[in-house]
C-alpha cells in the first residue's frame, strides 16, 4: 500500500470518525436507532457545497451545513417525542424526506468543489503536501471534538442525557425533561454527521446526492469495531475507540483495494472488507479464549 | 571463506541491479476506475483496453493495467482515487462523473482521462472547451439533443407531449432534462417529467406518464438503462412509443435510438490515453465529444407500441434489430 | 403536606376490559408522617402512587403537595417535591452509570441542569459519608458501574439517593418486595433510619400486613380504589395482623380472599 493510500485512509477515516461519534450519541447514549444520518451527512455536504459555490466563506458554509444537519436531527427527535412516532420510523421518514431536500439544496444532483476554495485550501500550510495536511488538520479537529464531547458528557446536562438513554423513567423521576434531552442529543449527533459531510465534500471534490448512502452502516461498523477493540465502560475511552474504529475500517477498505495480488477482483471489494472487519471483531474473542487456556 | 561470501554478495547485487534495470522502460501503467458496474460503463473500459492493445500496449508486453469499481459508493471512489495516485500510474482513466471528480480532486500532476461524463465543465473537471492546460482531458458522451428531438419527430410525427423518465440524482440526466426543457418548446413540444430515484421506481414513473404523453424519451440514465424492461412493459401495454439514447436499449424494446456506442467511446478514450503514453501532455489535448453516432431501429417493437416506422428511417439505420 | 381529594381513574374506559382503579380516593398526610398503605391486588395502591408521582394522570379529583395543585403536572415538574423508590431495583437506577453518577443525578433532582461538572469533589465527600452508613463498603466503589451491585445493594443506594435532596413526599413502592427476607429487613431498617433522620413525609406501599403495622405512624388500607381503613396512634399500636383482618371484614362485610396478605 502506498503512503498516499495510508494518508487517504486516515483522512477519510477521521471524517467518518465524526460520523462514528454522532452515531455513538444516538445509538448508544440515547438508545435511539437513528437512520437520519444517511440524509444529514449529505445535507451538510450539500449545504456547504452550494454556499461555497455561491462565494460564501468555506468556514461559514461548513458551519451552516453543520447547523442544517443538526436541525434535521432535531426534527427526527421531534417526530418521536411530540408526535409519538417510533424512533426508527421517524428517522427513516426524515432520511427519505432529506433526499428531496438535498436535491433542492443543491439544485442538481452534484455540486463540484474542485476549483473552489475550501477550509482545506485556506488552512493549507506551505511546505506540506495537501494529502498530508488534510488528515493532520482533521486530526486536530477530531481530537478537539472528542474532548469537547467528553467534557459535555461529564457535565450535569450531559449526565442527564445519558440517563435519558439509560433509564428514561428514572430520569424523569429525577426531574429531567427527557423529551428535550432527546431533541438536544439528536441535534448534536446529526450536526456531527453534517460536519463530516461538509468536510467530505470539500476534501473529495464535491457534494453528490448519493454520498450519503450507507453512512449509517459505516458509522455503526466504526462503533462496533471500536468497542470490540477498546472495550471500556468509560465514555472517554469509547469516544476514542469509535474514531479509531472508523479509521481502521477505511484502512481495511484500502487493504482490500490492494488485494488484487491474491487473485481477487474489483467486484470482491465488499466481500474482502467484510472478511477483514469480521477478523477484527473476532480477535478479542480469540484473545479471551487464549487467556482462558493459559489460566487452565 | 571471505572470498566465498564476497562473491555471493556480488552476485546478489548484480542480480538486483539487473532486475531493476530489467524493469522495462516501456512498462507503462494505466489505472482505470468506474463508479459502478454497468453495461455501458463496462463497454467503455473494454474499449480503452482495446485501443491500448491496438497501439501495442498489452499486458504481455509489460502494460500494467488495473481496474477498480467504487460499487456506487462515493467514499470508496475517494479511496480508489487515493490508491491510484499512490501507485503513480502513467495515466488514470476515470469513468463517469463522481469518479472523475474524486480523481481530479486527488491529483494535479498525474494525467487524467475522463470518459462518459456528459458535462465536464459543469463538473469542474476542465475549465472550458479546448485544451485544459491542466492534467485533465477526456471524452464526453454528451449527445447533440437537437438530433434526438429530430429522431423523436420522425418516429412519432404527431406527438405533442414527450415524457421523460430519469434519476434526479444523476448529474448527466439532470443536464439533459434542463436542456430539453428549453429545446422542446422551440420544436412545439412539451416535456412531461417523471422521476425515478431508484431502479425500482422506473416502472412506476413510466406508469405515471400513461395518458399524459405521446412518447417517452430516455437518455443514458443509469437507473433507466438498468430497468429498461419495466419501461418496455408500460410502452407496449399502453401503446406509448419509446425512444432511447443508447443503442443497447433498442434490442431490449426501444423503437429507436440515436446513440453513442459506448465501446467506441471507450476506444476514442483509449486513443487519448495512447497519445499521453507516447509523451503528449493531457493539458494540450482538447477534450472531445463522441465522434460517432449510430441509429438503431426495432420495427417489431414499433409495431407492438403502435407505430409504423417510415422506410427512409429504417434504411438510414446503422442496424435494424429484429 | 400531601392532600389527595376524590381521585378518580379508569383504565380502558368504554371497552370490555374497563377497570375503575381509583374511585374517589382521598387521603391527607400531614408533614413528617410515615404512612403505610396496604391492600389486595387491584386495590389501587400502585395507581395511587403513580397518580401522586405524575406517571398517571387522574380523570377527576385533585392532588395538592404543600398547597400546590400538581394534578396535571408531568413527572419532571413534580420531581423537586416528590422522591420515589421503585419496586424493581433496576428501575430506580441507571445501570451503566457509576454509583457517583447515579447519586449526582439524584442530588440534582428537580434542579436546573447546568454545564457544570456533574460529579465534583465536594459531592464525593457527601456521597462517601452517606454510603458509609450502609456498612456495605460501597463508599470505596464510587466509580463502579451501579449495574455491578446486587438488587439489595441497589435498593439501599436508591433509598440514599431519594434522601439526598429534601422532598415533600417520599414514595416507597413495595421497595422490599423483590428482595430476599434478610436483605428486605436490612432495607426496611435503613428506611426507618433515613426517614427518622431527615424527618421525611413518607408513604410506603407494602404487600405485607406485618410490615404495614410495624413500620411508620399510620396505616391505611385500600380496597377497590378507595380508603376503607385508616388507623393510627394508640388504636394502631394495639393492633395485630388478625385484628386488622377482622376490622377489614367488618368494614367491607366480606371475607378477605387474598392469601398473600395473610401469608406475609
Amino acid at each position: 500500500m502506498s503512503v498516499y493510500s495510508l494518508w487517504g485512509s486516515l483522512e477519510i477515516g477521521l471524517i467518518f470518525g465524526l460520523v462514528a461519534l454522532g452515531v455513538l450519541i444516538s445509538f448508544r447514549v440515547l438508545n435511539f436507532p437513528d437512520l437520519t444520518v444517511d440524509g444529514s451527512f449529505p445535507l451538510g455536504g450539500a449545504a456547504a457545497a452550494i454556499l461555497i459555490h455561491h462565494g460564501y466563506d468555506p468556514f461559514v458554509a461548513t458551519g451552516i451545513g453543520t447547523l442544517a444537519a443538526g436541525f434535521a436531527g432535531v426534527i427526527t427527535g421531534w417526530l418521536n417525542v411530540r408526535l409519538k412516532i417510533m424512533d426508527l420510523l421517524a428517522s427513516i421518514l426524515m432520511m427519505i424526506a432529506l433526499y428531496s431536500i438535498n436535491l433542492r439544496v443543491m439544485d442538481a444532483p452534484n455540486v463540484p468543489l474542485i476549483t473552489e476554495s475550501t477550509v482545506f485550501t485556506v488552512l493549507q500550510p506551505a511546505g506540506l503536501h495537501d494529502y498530508v495536511a488534510r488528515p493532520l488538520i482533521l486530526l486536530v479537529l477530531v481530537v478537539v471534538v472528542k474532548l469537547v464531547l467528553d467534557w459535555f458528557f461529564a457535565t450535569q446536562v450531559g449526565l442527564a442525557m445519558r440517563s435519558t438513554g439509560s433509564n428514561p423513567r428514572m430520569a424523569r423521576s429525577q426531574g429531567i425533561r427527557t423529551g428535550n434531552m432527546v431533541l438536544l442529543g439528536m441535534g448534536i449527533s446529526n450536526a456531527l454527521c453534517g460536519l463530516a459531510g461538509a468536510l467530505f465534500a470539500q476534501s473529495q471534490g464535491g457534494a453528490d446526492i448519493s454520498m450519503g448512502i450507507g453512512t449509517i452502516v459505516i458509522g455503526l461498523a466504526a462503533v462496533i469495531i471500536g468497542e470490540s477493540i477498546l472495550p471500556s465502560r468509560r465514555l472517554a475511552i469509547t469516544t476514542l475507540a469509535v474514531v479509531i474504529g472508523a479509521v481502521l475500517y477505511r484502512f481495511f477498505v484500502a487493504l482490500a483495494l490492494n488485494a488484487d495480488f491474491v487473485g481477487l477482483k474489483a467486484q470482491d471489494l465488499n466481500l474482502v472488507t467484510a472478511v477483514l472487519v469480521t477478523v477484527a471483531l473476532v480477535i478479542p474473542l480469540i484473545k479471551q479464549r487464549l487467556r482462558r487456556k493459559r489460566v487452565e | 571463506m571471505i572470498l566465498h561470501s564476497a562473491l555471493r554478495s556480488l552476485v546478489g547485487t548484480a542480480a538486483v541491479v539487473g532486475a531493476l534495470a530489467a524493469a522495462p522502460a516501456q512498462a507503462q501503467s494505466v489505472a482505470v476506475t468506474s463508479i459502478v458496474e454497468h453495461p455501458a460503463l463496462d463497454a467503455v473500459k473494454d474499449g480503452v483496453h482495446e485501443a491500448l492493445a491496438t497501439a501495442g500496449y498489452t499486458e504481455a508486453k509489460g502494460l500494467k493495467w488495473q481496474f477498480q469499481t467504487a460499487q456506487g459508493n462515493n467514499a470508496i471512489a475517494a479511496q480508489i482515487a487515493r490508491k491510484f495516485v499512490g501507485d503513480k500510474p502513467d495515466v488514470i482513466v476515470a469513468i463517469a462523473t463522481p469518479t472523475s471528480q474524486a480523481v481530479v480532486a486527488a491529483t494535479k500532476t498525474i494525467p487524467v482521462v475522463f470518459s462518459a461524463v456528459t458535462d465536464p465543465v459543469a463538473a469542474q473537471l476542465v475549465p472550458g472547451t479546448g485544451p485544459s492546460g491542466i492534467n485533465v482531458t477526456g471524452v464526453s458522451d454528451a449527445l447533440p439533443l437537437q438530433k434526438q428531438i429530430d429522431l423523436i419527430r420522425k418516429v412519432v410525427p404527431n406527438a405533442k407531449k414527450i415524457g421523460m423518465v430519469y434519476n434526479p440524482g444523476e448529474a448527466n440526466s439532470v443536464v439533459v432534462v434542463k436542456q430539453l426543457r428549453e429545446l422542446l418548446p422551440k420544436a412545439g413540444l412539451t416535456l412531461v417529467e417523471a422521476t425515478a430515484p431508484r431502479t425500482v421506481d422506473v416502472g412506476a414513473a413510466a406508469r405515471s406518464l400513461v395518458g399524459k404523453v405521446d412518447a417517452i424519451y430516455t437518455n443514458t440514465d443509469n437507473n433507466v438503462v438498468s430497468a429498461y424492461e419495466a419501461l418496455v412493459k408500460v410502452g407496449e401495454a399502453a401503446k406509448i412509443p419509446l425512444i432511447a439514447a443508447d443503442t443497447d436499449s433498442v434490442k431490449r424494446g426501444a423503437i429507436a435510438a440515436l446513440g453513442v456506442n459506448y465501446h467506441d467511446l471507450g476506444v476514442q478514450t483509449g486513443q487519448l490515453v495512447v497519445k499521453i503514453l507516447k509523451g503528449a501532455k493531457p493539458g494540450d489535448l482538447p477534450w472531445e465529444t463522441s465522434s460517432k453516432l449510430e441509429l438503431y431501429v426495432n420495427p417489431g417493437a414499433a409495431a407492438r407500441q403502435g407505430v409504423t416506422l417510415p422506410d427512409s428511417l429504417i434504411k438510414s439505420a446503422t442496424k435494424v434489430v429484429k | 403536606m400531601l392532600s389527595a381529594q376524590n381521585l378518580e381513574l379508569t383504565f380502558n374506559p368504554g371497552t370490555p376490559i374497563e377497570t375503575q382503579a381509583l374511585r374517589g380516593m382521598s387521603l391527607d398526610i400531614p408533614a413528617g408522617q410515615f404512612v403505610t398503605v396496604i391492600g389486595s391486588n387491584g386495590a389501587g395502591k400502585s395507581t395511587f402512587l403513580n397518580a401522586i408521582s405524575g406517571e398517571q394522570t387522574v380523570d377527576a379529583g385533585s392532588i395538592l403537595i404543600d398547597g400546590e395543585d400538581v394534578t396535571r403536572q408531568p413527572v419532571w415538574d413534580r420531581a423537586h417535591k416528590v422522591a420515589r423508590v421503585f419496586q424493581d431495583p433496576m428501575a430506580g437506577t441507571c445501570e451503566n452509570l457509576t454509583i457517583e453518577e447515579n447519586m449526582s443525578l439524584a442530588l440534582g433532582r428537580g434542579q436546573f441542569r447546568s454545564l457544570r461538572l456533574a460529579v465534583r469533589e465536594e459531592m464525593r465527600v457527601l456521597f462517601r459519608e452517606r454510603l458509609a452508613m450502609l456498612g456495605l463498603g460501597l463508599e470505596r466503589r464510587l466509580t463502579d458501574r451501579i449495574g455491578l451491585l446486587s438488587g439489595g445493594q441497589r435498593q439501599a443506594v436508591s433509598l440514599l439517593m431519594a434522601s439526598l435532596r429534601p422532598s415533600r413526599i417520599l414514595l416507597l413502592d413495595e421497595h422490599t418486595a423483590a428482595l430476599d427476607p434478610r436483605t428486605a429487613k436490612f432495607v426496611l431498617d435503613l428506611t426507618e433510619r433515613i426517614v427518622a433522620e431527615h424527618g421525611l413525609t413518607t408513604m410506603m406501599v407494602t404487600h405485607s400486613m406485618r410490615q404495614a403495622l410495624d413500620v411508620g405512624d399510620r396505616t391505611v388500607m385500600l380496597h377497590q380504589g378507595r380508603v376503607v381503613l385508616d388507623v393510627s396512634g394508640d388504636v394502631r399500636r394495639g393492633l395485630d395482623v388478625p385484628d386488622l383482618l377482622t376490622m377489614f371484614e367488618r368494614v367491607r362485610g366480606e371475607e378477605l380472599a387474598d392469601d398473600s396478605l395473610l401469608l406475609s
